[in-house]
């Protein structure tokens, strides 16, 4: 498998709706012929370098995607029967964007790991000072509550005796 | 006369740039003329690894309309 990315730029005019209904359409045809979608992002409205089909803006859409080589030619098929789309890019990651990606992964993972420690950290000492607050009303509770009882009993037993002598 | 040459060194080699993205159009501008037009290896420094994955930077933004293929500039 080979990781491919799709950049699109539709007609800025088009409503919302029908964006994500051409963006639904486009990653349907990857996931149809067993292609892996690995990222979508929207780029959002910008304005082009030079005017296409007389539009100054344009609105990007980027699909990143692993899968074989037929997908490419399909999408060109589909993105040539569009008019809406005003220009597309589908590209092959080449050696160097994957040693770079590597790269970013590893780091990502070592940022991810400190965080991860001291989150742990942070949650360890959390549960430190709350076993702290719950034991310290724990105890006071435990203290009062057999006292509570003993004189409660104590006096129903005082009334019950004096009762009988009655 | 003697010709003094400076030697320029590549800026993506002293960066360790891996691989150069066409996204970031910022970065490309400084490889290019006010016109747009690429500049040559000679007066930029660059090697020539770089200096061909640049062109294939420039051209796909070049594509995608984030440069301009030609920039009217008046003096």
């Amino acid at each position: 498998m080979v990781i491919y990315e799709t950049i699109f730029i539709l007609d800025s005019l088009m409503p919302p709706k029908d964006i994500d209904a051409a963006i639904e359409k486009i990653s349907g045809i990857i996931t149809k012929d067993n292609g892996k979608i690995r990222k979508v992002d929207k780029w959002g409205k910008k304005r082009l370098a030079y005017e296409i089909q007389k539009k100054q803006y344009g609105f990007y859409v980027a699909i990143e995607f692993e899968g074989k080589g037929d997908i490419p030619k399909k999408l060109e098929n589909d993105y040539n029967y569009n008019d809406k789309v005003l220009r597309y890019l589908t590209y092959r990651y080449d050696k160097h964007k994957i040693k770079l990606m590597e790269a970013e992964e590893k780091r990502e993972e070592k940022t991810t790991g400190m965080e991860n420690q001291s989150e742990r950290e942070n949650t360890v000492k959390q549960d430190e000072v709350k076993e702290q607050i719950e034991q310290a009303p724990a105890a006071e509770q435990t203290e009062e509550s057999p006292a509570e009882t003993e004189a409660e009993l104590g006096v129903d037993e005082i009334e019950s005796i004096e009762e009988k002598k009655e | 006369m003697i010709k003094m040459k400076r030697k320029r060194s590549c800026h993506f080699c002293v960066a360790g740039d891996i691989y150069i993205d066409f996204k970031d159009e910022r970065s490309l501008s400084r490889y290019l003329t006010e016109q747009g037009k690429m500049i040559p290896r000679h007066t930029s420094g660059n090697c020539a690894k770089h200096q061909r994955m640049l062109a294939r930077a420039v051209k796909r933004a070049r594509h995608l309309a984030l440069i301009p293929f030609v920039a009217d500039f008046s003096r």
